[in-house]
């Protein structure tokens, strides 16, 4: 053998020791140090390199950041007897790595344990609530004067309250009802949300087919509303047209009576001067009418023959 | 295994050679078979090694990145874009973030295909998971969203949470179905959506920042809110039905229009025509009286002889015109039976007895 070999074999030996004597603890992570089952001294929080009793002291690593949870999708009733859908979903953290390590062993075993919690939590929650209550906030402000008249009457029936507890209340609830049971497991719950609501999918159908018959009546009031608004404007235009008209004939006429009037005064003027005469000499004018058509029958006495008779003197 | 055994051998060759430099190979040890000295071995290994340790030692960060340094977990800086020093063998470690890259989450649909080309082409799959949601109404909508974000502090980001992208996925959905919630259908479909963007981009920023993540949004951008696809034609044939409302009043307000200013135009048509009869009436009424007048003066002076003027003179234009004249005498019988009337009129013989 060399005399070199033993020297070296120690060496090897020795940073095997080391090597399994250092640990790091990475930013993400807190540790605990185990030994034979048993945790010992404090939990590690600080980042970087550290030791420990090579081979008989294990370290039990655990996540420091905040952790998600997403719920299961579960169907609930509302206190309204609606079937709605619900999706939660939760942040945590490990406050204390110690009772985390004793009460649920490790990630997997906490997960299954916030599943109970939180899932029977939503669950006594949703089911004793209005659907209106979750789906609406506090905060809540519809001016229903400000509506107009197609949306209220779309609305219909549909209350427009303020929720008296609205969303994040209930969310704030099922918080501090969860956290109730989470020191015993060494988690810190830092909040509980409501991802997705929604209708199980029949009363999905069956809220749409509302949302259809009501846009439908809309449609349909709408045009019979063009149909009346159509009916008012010609019933305006033709009250319009007649008081047009019937003004003008109105006008003419007088225009045409004052004329006539006119006329009148003046014929009785001038013709009252010597009536005799007008009647002689409108008869004469009459003549100027008579036509071949005529058959004119004169009496032999009459004044155009008395000549043809006798040229004497009478 | 065996691997392990030369490596060793080697070394314990490498450790002999520079021991015993300068003397003849030791009395025992191992006599090595091939022509490669032990110590040109050795060499060749250290080399390797401190080549390894060279590369390793050097990272570049690219400009749109940071790179967060470790050293034995924990974190001891921020690097900027830019060639670096690190410890090697695992002793730093680098971890880069892009801080400047804009990202995004879609939220109901996905962006198929973004090539810089081409439009962007969006997949058709709908995820109606996603974009369904319930108004204050009570009523469903689906609401398509985009969420921008940059990673405002990668240390936050890496450290603060872990899977801080899912959590803003989970965040925003919540927050969105939270305000979209908060308001009746209308609105969201109508004049709502810029006041619910960006209240959805402030209550996720304040999450996030309670959350400590380092996640910064830059929007919220809401992109189709439209009623559920059964309903769709439903909300389609109210818009026809409002077009067809207006329709109708542009008809009427149109023949009314056209009809108005027409009669406007016959009535001062017939108001124009009475005026023209009144003038002429009166005209004429002037003309006649003048005429009268005049002649009337003239009569007064010698009445016998104008009023026989007038008489024959009037008969004497007459006569030529008149068809048949027939001079009849109180006294004599009846012209009649004598005549060949051109036209047969029996009444004829009434006017005579009536003579």
């Amino acid at each position: 053998m060399n005399k070199l070999t033993l020297p070296i074999a120690a060496l090897i030996v020795a940073a095997f020791v080391a090597y399994n004597a250092a640990f790091v603890i990475d930013q993400a992570e807190q540790g605990i140090l185990v030994q034979f089952g048993e945790p010992i001294g404090d939990v590690i929080t600080e980042p970087g390199l550290h030791w420990r009793v090579p081979f008989i002291q294990e370290v039990r690593r655990f996540d420091n950041r905040l952790l998600a949870w997403d719920g299961a999708v579960s169907q609930i009733p509302t206190l309204g007897r609606e079937f709605i859908v619900v999706d939660t979903t939760a942040r945590w953290r490990i406050s204390d790595p110690l009772q985390f390590l004793r009460s649920v062993r490790d990630e997997v075993g906490a997960r299954t344990r916030l599943d109970d919690i939180l899932d029977s939590v939503a669950r006594d929650i949703v089911s004793g609530t209005e659907l209106e209550e979750i789906v609406r906030s506090a905060d809540w402000q519809v001016d229903v004067d400000g509506l107009d008249e197609e949306e209220l009457s779309a609305l219909g029936a549909a209350n427009l309250e303020r929720p008296t507890k609205g969303r994040e209340q209930l969310e704030q609830e099922m918080l501090v009802s969860a956290s109730r049971l989470m020191p015993e497991l060494g988690i810190d719950l830092v909040d509980v949300r409501i991802k997705r609501i929604n209708y199980i999918d029949s009363v999905r159908e069956q809220v749409e087919s509302r949302m259809i018959s009501e846009r439908q009546s809309i449609a349909a009031r709408f045009r019979s509303e063009g149909q009346g608004r159509s009916q008012e404007i010609l019933g305006d235009m033709e009250r319009e047209l007649r008081r047009i008209t019937s003004e003008a004939e109105r006008r003419a006429q007088e225009i045409i009576g004052e004329a006539d009037a006119e006329a009148t005064r003046i014929y009785g003027e001038a013709y009252g001067a010597d009536p005799e005469f007008y009647n002689f000499s409108r008869t004469l004018e009459s003549y100027d009418s008579l036509g071949e058509n005529t058959t004119l029958m004169i009496r032999a006495e009459s004044e155009f023959f008395r000549y043809l008779e006798s040229t004497t003197r009478p | 295994m065996s691997q392990a055994r030369d490596l060793i051998e080697q070394l314990m060759n490498a450790a002999g050679a520079t021991n015993g430099s300068g003397q003849p190979r030791g009395r025992s040890g191992v006599r090595r078979p091939s022509g490669l000295p032990g110590g040109a071995l050795a060499i060749v290994v250290a080399m390797a090694i401190v080549a390894w340790a060279a590369l390793s030692s050097f990272y570049t960060v690219q400009p749109e990145e940071r790179a967060v340094v470790k050293r034995f977990g924990s974190v001891i800086g921020i690097t900027d874009p830019g060639l670096h020093f690190k410890f090697p063998f695992g002793i730093d470690e680098v971890q880069r973030v892009a801080t400047e890259r804009v990202l995004k989450q879609e939220f109901g649909f996905r962006t198929e295909d973004a090539s810089a080309l081409q439009r962007t082409r969006f997949s058709d799959e709908d995820f109606p998971g996603e974009s369904l949601m319930l108004t204050g109404d009570l009523n469903i909508i689906q609401v398509e969203w985009v969420v921008q974000y940059r990673i405002g502090d990668p240390i936050r980001f890496l450290y603060g949470m872990r899977d801080p992208t899912g959590t803003l996925r989970d965040l925003s959905e919540s927050v969105m179905r939270r305000v979209v919630g908060n308001r009746i259908g209308s609105d969201v479909l109508t004049v709502g959506r810029v006041d619910i963007a960006n209240t959805a981009r402030d209550e996720i920023q304040a999450a996030m920042d309670r959350y400590d993540n380092g996640i910064r949004i830059i929007t919220v951008e809401l992109q189709d809110v439209v009623p559920p696809p059964r309903v769709q034609p439903a909300f389609n044939e109210v818009n026809e039905a409002r077009q067809e409302l207006e329709r109708m009043i542009n008809e009427a307000t149109m023949q009314a229009n056209q009809a108005i200013p027409r009669a406007r135009g016959t009535a001062n048509r017939i108001i124009s025509e009475a005026e023209g009869y009144a003038t002429e009436r009166v005209n004429r009424a002037f003309g006649e009286t003048a005429r009268f007048t005049s002649v009337l003066a003239e009569y007064q002076n010698v009445p016998e002889v104008t009023r026989s003027r007038l008489y024959l003179e009037t008969l004497n234009e007459a006569l030529p015109r008149i068809g048949r004249v027939l001079v009849v005498q109180d006294d004599q019988i009846s012209p009649l039976p004598l005549l060949n009337l051109p036209d047969q009129q029996p009444r004829a013989q009434n006017l005579e007895a009536s003579r």
